[in-house]
């Protein structure tokens, strides 16, 4: 409970810290913040014309929605991907890239991580400000769904400081967390269907049948993955624009509480040897 | 292992602004370490390393109001002892009790951004060294004129001399106005005026009943500007009390002994 008034205690910190974050990102840029949308842009013409238009993928059309547009039903996923993938890489590089700081003043060290969070969720919210009107002007029917996808965003925040949080730590100690890492956050993509449809492992989930011995389907591991059940909230309320599964969500929601609790913990428990590890 | 600061209570003040009773600190140095998962798994054993003690038991008290000097020669743990102080580190054992308002100022201008402006970096400086917004906005002009940058104030860091950007960083830690002000040899920066500027503010801050606690190679200025002193040698406290006395110690050992 101390804890939680301390870091309440740090807020101020915390917001000036973001916007340093912020504000120094795309200085001396001449298009400034809409670099943030031209990674995801790129990704997305890559990624549609080489699954879209040379492999033929074809997710299923916008359930009631109607929309059939590859790159709107890809970018639904990809960006929460990115956010996450993008998050939980600068705040495990935070305490290292704040070394001087760390090493001459004291402050609550956990606003160095939860500021590159903050940053990287202000990028996100444009981003996903983007999408809306994209999504709008192809004909869904977003509005009421608004609410809902700020909850999951936050949800998602949650459960990528989490993991941001525990590998920041482990990065001061073994800095060979940060390369393990970027291949790690690869192959977890491919492990999450962002850029195909869920049904092409579905089918071969079932032509496999059940794995000998456990008793499990292909599919069944395949969506433990707590990513794999935020994209699919995210494309049920931005592209189908109906309800996610309500097992989903509490899915979801106890995957990002165990994360930041996890994630907490270990950080308290090494804050104060952080000066000297580094 | 305790670090503690008290809220300054005027009427329960017991005339004791910090108070260090026993404290230890080690460093381990690693001859092999594992710092690599790499060397961890494949070599299975684990680092190898000696303890050295930078500070053992250390017990002092420093008064309210004084102006305190911690001398020493070079790796006599005056650093390691201000690190604790300022909660950087965290000693094995021993409890550091302070009653009030802490503030160190180890390094100026440390988290700087190099492309905000001097204002915005007020701001944030301002914050890392725990002030409020509501104080920075009170205090901002004293900061600028204090740091002699007002024409400049509008302009990225990057573009300051380093005069400037120092000048700037001690103008903001040292108006957080805390009752226990921590410095470590941040004197020698700036230029003669700039220097004559912040020995008046620290004569300004004594006036006021605050505590300065003071690591400084120069035994001129620590006659000079301390009442008390505490010399330590080797991680262990060798004399504390009025100044004069410490310092004299000090010399003598120095001129003497060690030769």
């Amino acid at each position: 409970m101390n804890y939680l008034k301390e870091i309440w205690a740090s807020r101020e910190l915390l917001a000036n810290l973001t916007l340093r974050d912020i504000r120094g990102q795309y200085k001396r840029t001449i298009i400034g913040r809409l670099w943030s949308l031209v990674n995801p842009l790129a990704a997305m013409l890559i990624y549609t014309l080489v699954f879209s238009f040379i492999i033929r993928v074809q997710p299923d059309p916008g359930d009631p929605s109607g929309l059939d547009i590859f790159a709107v039903w890809l970018l639904c996923g990809l960006l929460p991907w990115n956010f996450f993938a993008m998050t939980v890489q600068t705040s495990m590089g935070s305490i290292i890239a704040n070394t001087g700081l760390v090493q001459k003043v004291y402050f609550n060290r956990l606003v160095l991580p939860l500021a590159s969070v903050g940053a990287i969720g202000f990028n996100w919210l444009f981003e996903m400000g983007v999408l809306l009107v994209t999504l709008v002007l192809c004909g869904a029917f977003v509005w009421p769904w608004i609410p809902l996808v700020a909850l999951t965003m936050v949800i998602l925040a949650a459960f990528a400081t989490g993991i941001g949080l525990m590998l920041s730590i482990a990065n001061v100690h073994f800095r060979d967390t940060q390369y393990l890492i970027g291949i790690v956050m690869q192959i977890w993509m491919y492990l999450t269907p962002v850029i195909y449809p869920i049904n092409l492992m579905q089918a071969q989930s079932d032509r496999i049948g059940t794995i000998p011995g456990t008793g499990f389907t292909l599919i069944d591991l395949y969506r433990l993955n707590p990513m794999e059940r935020f994209v699919e909230i995210f494309r049920n309320l931005l592209y189908d624009n109906r309800w996610p599964d309500g097992g989903t969500m509490l899915y979801v929601t106890v995957a990002a509480l165990l994360s930041l609790v996890l994630g907490l913990w270990v950080f308290r428990s090494n804050e104060r040897k952080l000066a000297e590890a580094l | 292992m305790t670090i503690e600061y008290l809220p300054l209570d005027a009427s329960a003040d017991t005339g004791v602004a910090v108070r260090v009773d026993h404290v230890n600190k080690r460093f381990r140095l690693y001859h092999e370490r594992n710092q690599s998962l790499k060397s961890a798994i494949m070599r299975r054993r684990k680092s190898v390393y000696e303890d050295r003690w930078a500070l053992r038991d250390v017990s002092f008290d420093v008064p309210r109001g004084s102006t305190f000097g911690l001398i020493g020669s070079n790796g006599s743990g005056k650093s390691t002892l201000l690190k604790c102080l300022t909660k950087i580190y965290w000693p094995e054992s021993g409890t550091i009790t302070a009653t009030g308002r802490v503030a160190g100022l180890l390094e100026v201008g440390s988290g700087f951004h190099p492309e905000l402006s001097g204002l915005e970096n007020i701001y944030l400086n301002g914050s890392i060294l725990g002030m409020s917004r509501k104080e920075l906005d009170e205090k901002r002009d004293d900061i600028i004129e204090f740091a002699g940058v007002g024409a400049y104030i509008d302009q990225p860091v990057k573009n300051y001399s380093s005069g400037m950007y120092v000048r700037l960083g001690f103008a903001i830690a040292i108006n957080v106005n805390p009752d226990i002000l921590v410095v470590d040899e941040v004197l020698a920066v700036g230029d003669a005026e700039f220097q004559e500027k912040c020995r008046q503010k620290f004569a300004d801050l004594k006036q006021q009943g605050r505590t300065v606690i003071l690591v400084s190679h120069s035994m001129d200025l620590v006659t000079q500007m301390c009442d008390h002193a505490a010399w330590l040698q080797n991680g262990e406290v060798r004399a504390v009390g009025e100044a004069g006395p410490v310092i004299d110690g000090y010399l003598g050992f120095v001129g003497g002994g060690s030769r």
